[in-house]
């Protein structure tokens, strides 16, 4: 008998593809300059942070992270993926762009185009199976679990379904199944809703089905609307039922909201207690940063402080990335606040989202007054809660004052003492 | 352009020092816990990093496994690289020579190799246990500059505490520079001059070398044997002067005054300015969320990390990663190692609490209520403090202790083993 090393393959394993492509244009100018994954959350994570990690915690291994859409702050978040304890002698993070070449020379169409022009990397990573998950939702799984499902139901596809409130179900895919939670009927984004079982976007496939069936129609370039309808019509689809917490985190309004349930211990969502994992030597750099400095005299109550924060003023039910300084007399209350800002002395920060170096000059007013339900005229259905956005680097100077559901764009200098009524776009 | 850079350092981090206490029991002294987050080695370590001195041996014998585990791939101070690394070099068996360092000079003597081997233009020895912040290349200039064979830097400290370092009269060749080591006294009992050694030491590596291999004399230590023959023999030894803040932990009042330094308005260690680094995997610092301040909390000039728990009240006190406040319970005065949990009710003040210690609810321990003076209180790890028991100020518990130890009221100032 002999054996020789140039038969060796490594063990098969399973494959993941993360959809990182989205634009995510409702999270308006946070999305400015980064894709929607990498946009900051809970203080030291960024919302691909909880699909990678739920990916390094199922103990897969192979990751390709498809990503078309501003990737710069996305691949340098990624690093070489020893953050989530992918790097190694098989284990690995790519990130794939697209590519051109002789066939595949074109932007990522959908979802289902997007993995079929990385047939290669597919193929170059032998598996049974292939997970498709988005890199844009708050929520804590582990896939092993639903990969043992799918082998046990034989399936073709398994889709990682949950009950959601029947009033949004038109955002989701939805599925009705059988006793045996086969999928026998599917709807895209149905306006007359007959379920509440949604689809969270995450697929299990059998590799050599997903092989075959993105081979027979180029024009199929998306899971939810092409890909699935199909398989539910002519082959075996089982829905994967999910209980806990789980949040698309697509809007301004999701976006605070799933923020400030990380306030409450009851809510279900704990970062820590899910395992989840940043890179803290990315962009920011939480690994520069020393504690949380409290001075004499702060008031802190019901929020999350990240590490480099100064705090000598009041901060109420808020969330503080690394690096935020609110100055002596300066109130932050109902806000998320992402690293590096600056609350100047006497400032009030009022139920807003500042993105990464935002300046408030003393004095100044960041949503004031009562009129929450005005929305924003220029993007009404980002901003309708009252909340009020302030993008990248922007300064507000000392003593200006903007109202609620107002946007500032990034890099936008305001004159001192500038007034922005509620609603309005600077 | 040049790649490689021609310093060589070499961190003495062995020793425990008996003083700590029961702070050094499972780890040596450069290992302690400081500031919420590091441990007293990252000072040194990050000046390093930041002076661009990135090829660094660690001379270690004492209870390595928390340093080592430290120091890991030396990632974490950007010592990974084509020219830069850290090696942690312990004691070891050899065919000519096998014992374990008998001081800090022999402990360079038997890792000479490790040194010759990277052929240095300066050698420059550090200690792994001091607080402060040290641009070396401006030492290492003036080392070049004056052509010495040694180096030493220096820091003025009050005479009545100089007894307790190396002391030299400097000449004033380089007014506040530095000048010429006219006569050095390693721990004399009556300092007649207040210019304290901070045992970091460039050396010219000839000069080195010949000292180590001098026969005939004891070459143990360098501030006992080496530097005052070198300066009685007129060697070229020079002194710098370093102007600000030097922070030394060697008793466990004084590692609590260094701690209280770190806060106030103006704190004069300022670590939000002093690039400092640590090893994040370590403990998994990293993995933990953001500090979670809860409603009925009060947090008053504190530092306090990522991970923690507050819903008491905290005063003038450090909190390190994983460190739980229950409701009602103070914090006052206090610094509060990784992952301990301090219940409903609890009072700590001057407490020293090292890691894994659950205070029980409503436990009292440290200085009485409305005194301001006294010792501090150290809680050795993994100690369990019953609920309503009191433990007085200035009181040393030893690390995991039984629970029959800590059942009744403990006076102050008691040892309990």
């Amino acid at each position: 008998m002999s054996t020789s090393f140039a038969s060796f393959t490594p063990p098969s394993s399973t494959v993941v593809f993360l959809l990182a492509g989205g634009v995510g244009s409702r999270l308006n100018v946070l999305v400015q300059s980064r894709a929607k994954p990498a946009v900051p959350f809970g203080g030291l994570y960024r919302i691909i942070d909880f699909s990678l990690s739920n990916v390094m915690n199922s103990g897969l291994e192979q990751v390709g992270v498809l990503t078309q859409y501003k990737p710069l702050s996305l691949m340098n978040h990624l690093g070489n993926g020893s953050a989530w304890d992918m790097s190694g002698r098989t284990r690995g993070v790519k990130v794939l762009p697209p590519r051109t070449g002789s066939h595949d020379s074109d932007w990522y169409q959908g979802t289902a185009d997007a993995v079929r022009q990385n047939l290669d990397f597919l193929k170059g990573h032998p598996s049974t199976e292939v997970v498709i998950l988005s890199g844009d939702h708050i929520y804590q799984m582990d896939l092993e679990q639903m990969l043992a499902f799918h082998r046990s139901k034989e399936a073709d596809i398994t889709v990682a379904m949950m009950e959601v409130d029947i009033a949004k179900i038109h955002q989701f895919g939805t599925g009705i199944t059988d006793a045996e939670d086969r999928i026998v009927e599917w709807e895209e984004k149905p306006e007359k809703p007959r379920t509440n079982l949604a689809s969270m976007g995450i697929y299990v496939f059998s590799t050599s089905y997903l092989l075959s069936t993105l081979a027979r129609d180029r024009l199929e370039i998306d899971f939810g609307m092409h890909i699935i309808p199909r398989a539910v019509e002519q082959d075996n689809v089982f829905a994967y039922r999910f209980h806990g917490y789980w949040r698309d985190v697509g809007t301004i309004p999701a976006l605070w909201e799933a923020n400030m349930d990380l306030l409450r211990p009851d809510s279900g969502i704990s970062p820590q207690g899910w395992g989840i994992r940043s890179n803290p030597e990315a962009a920011g750099l939480v690994a520069d940063r020393c504690p949380a400095r409290f001075a004499a005299g702060c008031k802190v109550a019901g929020s999350l402080i990240a590490a480099g924060c100064r705090v000598e003023g009041e901060v109420i039910n808020s969330v503080l990335s690394p690096g935020v300084v609110v100055g002596p007399g300066a109130v932050v209350r109902d806000s998320v606040i992402f690293a590096d800002c600056r609350v100047g002395a006497g400032a009030v920060v009022d139920l807003a989202i500042l993105d990464k170096r935002v300046q408030v000059g003393r004095e100044a007013i960041v949503g004031e007054g009562d009129n929450l339900h005005t929305p924003n005229h220029l993007h009404p259905k980002h901003l309708y809660t009252g909340i009020t956005l302030i993008g990248k680097r922007a300064v507000i100077p000392e003593r200006a004052v903007i109202g609620r559901n107002c946007i500032v764009n990034t890099d936008a200098k305001l004159s001192s003492g500038a007034i922005v009524a509620t609603g309005e776009t600077v | 352009m040049k790649l490689k850079h021609g310093t060589l350092a070499m961190i003495l981090a062995g020793g425990r020092v008996d003083e700590l206490n029961v702070l050094t029991y499972y780890r040596p002294k450069s290992a302690v816990p400081f500031g919420g987050l590091y441990r007293i080695i990252d000072f040194s370590l990050s000046n390093l990093m930041n002076s661009g001195l990135e090829r660094v041996g660690i001379l270690s014998q004492y209870r390595n496994f928390s340093l080592i585990n430290h120091i890991g791939s030396g990632s974490a101070w950007d010592m990974v690289g084509r020219y830069r690394g850290i090696s942690v070099l312990p004691p070891f068996m050899g065919s000519e020579n096998s014992s374990w360092y008998r001081g800090s000079a022999d402990a360079v003597a038997q890792n000479l190799d490790f040194v010759q081997y990277h052929k240095p233009e300066v050698v420059m020895l550090l200690s792994g246990d001091h607080v402060y912040h040290m641009d070396y290349r401006q030492l290492i200039d003036y080392h070049r500059g004056r052509d010495a064979d040694l180096t030493m830097a220096f820091v003025q400290v009050p005479r009545e505490r100089a007894h307790r370092f190396g002391v030299a009269a400097l000449d004033g060749e380089d007014g506040s520079l530095g000048g010429r080591v006219l006569a050095y006294w390693e721990k004399p009992p009556k300092p007649e001059h207040d210019w304290a050694s901070m045992t970091i030491f460039c050396f010219k590596p000839e000069a080195l070398y010949a000292e180590l291999a001098r026969e005939g004399h004891e070459n143990f230590e360098f501030g006992r044997d080496i530097i005052p023959r070198m300066v009685a023999e007129g060697r070229r030894v020079y002194g710098y002067k370093f102007g600000d803040y030097w922070g030394y932990t060697r008793t466990v009042e004084e590692y609590w005054q260094t701690s209280m330094d770190l806060l106030g308005p103006r704190p004069p260690i300022r670590i939000e300015e002093w690039g400092l680094r640590t090893n994040l995997e370590h403990r998994d610092i990293r993995d933990y969320q953001p500090l979670r301040v809860g409603s009925s909390a009060e947090i008053s000039d504190s530092l306090v990390y990522n991970g923690c728990e507050v819903e008491g009240k905290v005063e003038r006190s450090i909190l390190f990663p994983g460190v739980k406040v229950g409701p009602g319970a103070t914090v006052k005065d206090s610094v509060i190692f990784f992952d301990t949990k301090i219940g409903a009710e609890v009072r700590l003040d001057k407490v020293i609490s090292d890691v894994n210690v659950i205070f029980e609810p409503g436990c009292r321990v440290g200085r009485p209520e409305g005194e301001a003076a006294g010792g501090a209180t150290v809680v050795g790890w993994s100690n369990v403090v019953p609920a309503g028991v009191e433990i007085g100020g200035a009181v040393t518990l030893y690390p995991h202790l039984k629970k029959s130890k800590l059942a009744a009221r403990i006076k102050g100032g008691e040892v309990v083993k």
